[in-house]
């Protein structure tokens, strides 16, 4: 008889073990950060009256909140990629961070995808946690669609997705054989089997805010969806059709909290706030603090690495007002990047010169600090005549706009009026044709309108249909288009395969009376 | 084109079986167009916006949530700068 009660109770407790945790609560703490980009250290934004962020002061917070209430923290995506802290050691450092920091998961971003599907698969490798991505067909070794993690008895499955836009954001041979399916459609089909092992099943989800509303609305029985893509700074949980959402704005410059009591499958009660991360506070962790000293000294060595040589001055200085050897050598190298005929870029854009000799990376960093991505689009050779119009109209106040060019020569006459100065353009020697095509590359800035260049725009709202050319994206007016790759590296790449460039003044852009 | 994505104001694009869109989004309810993968800083770029959100205005989704400059945007998608 006692045998028999022991082996029933012994049963039961290997179903309870197996099954979601049913008739009592449980309190779990979400901890959460998205789209963190690799800024590890405090910095202030555009017009912000304050520093925020810094993954130490991040840490500290973290490790106050975990002594707290059982707790899972999780990463919403684009962890590796972005600031150079990230970037220079191609996202090694921000895997050795969460690590260190202890992630219960994250789901890739699309920007996780930038440096490659080889080193995504080692950094996947080296994270001691699970990398999701539920909805990405055809990526091997690494990838988990979710996992379901115990805590206190409660079963929690976290399901991640990624923006089905992925191979618009990268470059096309960055995603390669892979598909990106529609979030909504991988859900329904994991849901059943999640909910069968699970008492809560929460979406890592980096799609959007609006898409996770969406989502929410569409797809019942999902718990909670912790966001980003967006970059939405959400202070409160959201609910859409039971559906808790959070988000936690960016840069690491929030933390994300949401308290849950679980029971019987449902969330009975939950509260969130974002935690703003904000320096000096003196809860830094200081494991974290030497992790991230130590990869902004790596940077900073890399910064100070020789990769190729100036045969002569590289002049930044006069870039808003005539033809210069640096703009020459920085929009060819565009040109011939995105396989374009011509290159276009804002002279404003160049920040400075780099002197005779050595070039190292920092060089290149300062003449072009802008977080800015090679573009190209196909336009008529009337706006490209009008492109060229637009930036020579402010010469007499060295505007930004003022054109560095590549495989055109123009005349232009700074004295007549703004609008009808260009006189001749010749593309590759011969005469512009106002009705031929050329495609034309550009930054990502001048491509949205920056400096006041309505061309491309024009263009592109011309374009009747995209369509994908030898895996890349193209589209009847769209050429190129690598939002992943900041053009500076692309000149970096250029040069260290040049080893010496010596770019001349050669009469592209002649003054005229 | 379909009637849904009319509605939205999306331009139907093709690529490989799959659908894209080229985004139509409205800054303070002007329509701009943007490339997939442009974040709201290009919105801003295009509707003449950016050099506000420097001297210290916010930009805000629908719901009256702030975004970040580097948020990605879909078609369809309203934002504020105040």
């Amino acid at each position: 008889m006692r045998k028999l009660r022991t082996a029933i109770f012994v049963l039961i407790l290997t179903i309870l073990a197996l099954t979601p945790a049913y008739g009592r609560e449980v309190n779990l703490r979400i901890l959460y950060v998205n789209d963190f980009h690799g800024f590890a250290e405090p910095y202030k934004s555009p017009g912000a009256q304050e520093s925020l962020g810094g993954v130490a002061s991040l840490a500290g917070a973290v490790a106050g909140l975990r002594k707290e209430k059982p707790t899972l923290l999780l990463a919403a995506g684009d962890m590796i990629q972005g600031n150079s802290w990230a970037n220079l050691p191609r996202g090694k450092s921000a895997v050795d961070l969460m690590n260190l920091m202890r992630f219960d998961a994250m789901v890739v971003g699309n920007h996780e995808f930038d440096y490659g599907q080889e080193v995504l698969r080692k950094r996947i490798a080296a994270a001691r946690f699970p990398v999701l991505g539920a909805n990405v067909e055809g990526f091997k070794d690494g990838l988990k669609a979710y996992v379901i993690k115990e805590i206190q008895g409660l079963k929690v499955a976290v399901i991640g997705v990624v923006t089905p836009d992925t191979p618009v954001s990268t470059h096309p041979k960055n995603v390669v054989g892979l598909k990106f399916l529609p979030p909504q459609a991988v859900l329904e089909k994991y849901l059943p089997e999640m909910k069968k092992q699970a008492d809560l099943v929460i979406v890592l989800s980096h799609i959007g805010y609006q898409a996770d509303r969406d989502l929410a609305a569409k797809v019942p029985g999902i718990g909670v969806i912790v966001g980003g893509h967006s970059h939405t700074k959400l202070l409160e949980p959201a609910v859409v059709n039971d559906t808790i959402i959070v988000q936690a704005w960016e840069h690491a410059k929030a933390l994300g909290v949401l308290d849950l009591t679980v029971a019987d499958g449902k969330v009975k009660g939950f509260s969130g706030r974002l935690e703003m991360i904000k320096p000096g506070q003196g809860r830094e962790d200081k494991a974290v603090g030497r992790l991230v000293k130590r990869y902004a000294n790596r940077v900073n060595a890399v910064l100070r690495e020789k990769i190729g040589e100036a045969a002569l001055d590289l002049e930044g200085e006069h870039v808003r007002a005539r033809e210069t050897n640096l703009g020459n050598l920085i929009t060819d190298i565009l040109r011939q990047a995105a396989g374009a005929q011509v290159a276009i870029i804002n002279g404003g854009g160049i920040r400075a010169g780099i002197p005779k000799g050595a070039i190292t990376v920092k060089d290149v960093y300062t003449v072009l600090p802008f977080d800015n991505y090679l573009v190209a689009i196909k336009l008529t050779g009337k706006q490209l005549r009008e492109a060229l119009e637009h930036g020579v109209s402010g010469d007499e106040n060295r505007a930004g706009r003022f054109p560095q060019v590549s495989g055109l020569s123009f005349t232009y006459n700074p004295r007549a009026l703004a609008g009808s100065r260009v006189k001749e353009v010749l593309i590759g020697g011969q005469p512009l044709d106002l009705q031929k095509e050329y495609v034309v590359a550009t930054n990502d800035f001048m491509a949205a309108g920056g400096d006041g260049y309505q061309s491309f725009g024009e263009a592109l709202r011309s374009s009747r249909d995209f369509s994908s050319l030898g895996g890349a994206l193209t589209g009847e007016k769209l050429a190129y288009n690598d939002a992943g790759r900041w053009l500076r590296d692309v000149v970096i790449d250029r040069i260290i395969k040049e080893k010496k460039v010596a770019p001349q003044v050669e009469g592209r852009i002649k003054q005229i009376d | 084109m379909p009637t849904q994505a009319r509605r939205l104001g999306h331009r139907k694009l093709k690529t490989e079986n799959r659908k894209l869109f080229f985004m139509q989004v409205y800054v303070n309810e002007e329509p701009v167009e943007l490339l997939p993968g442009m974040t709201v800083r290009h919105a801003l770029i295009k509707a003449g916006l950016l050099d506000r959100v420097a001297a210290g205005l916010k930009v805000y989704d629908e719901w009256g949530n702030e975004l970040g400059l580097a948020g990605a945007l879909s078609a369809g998608n309203k934002i504020w700068v105040r």
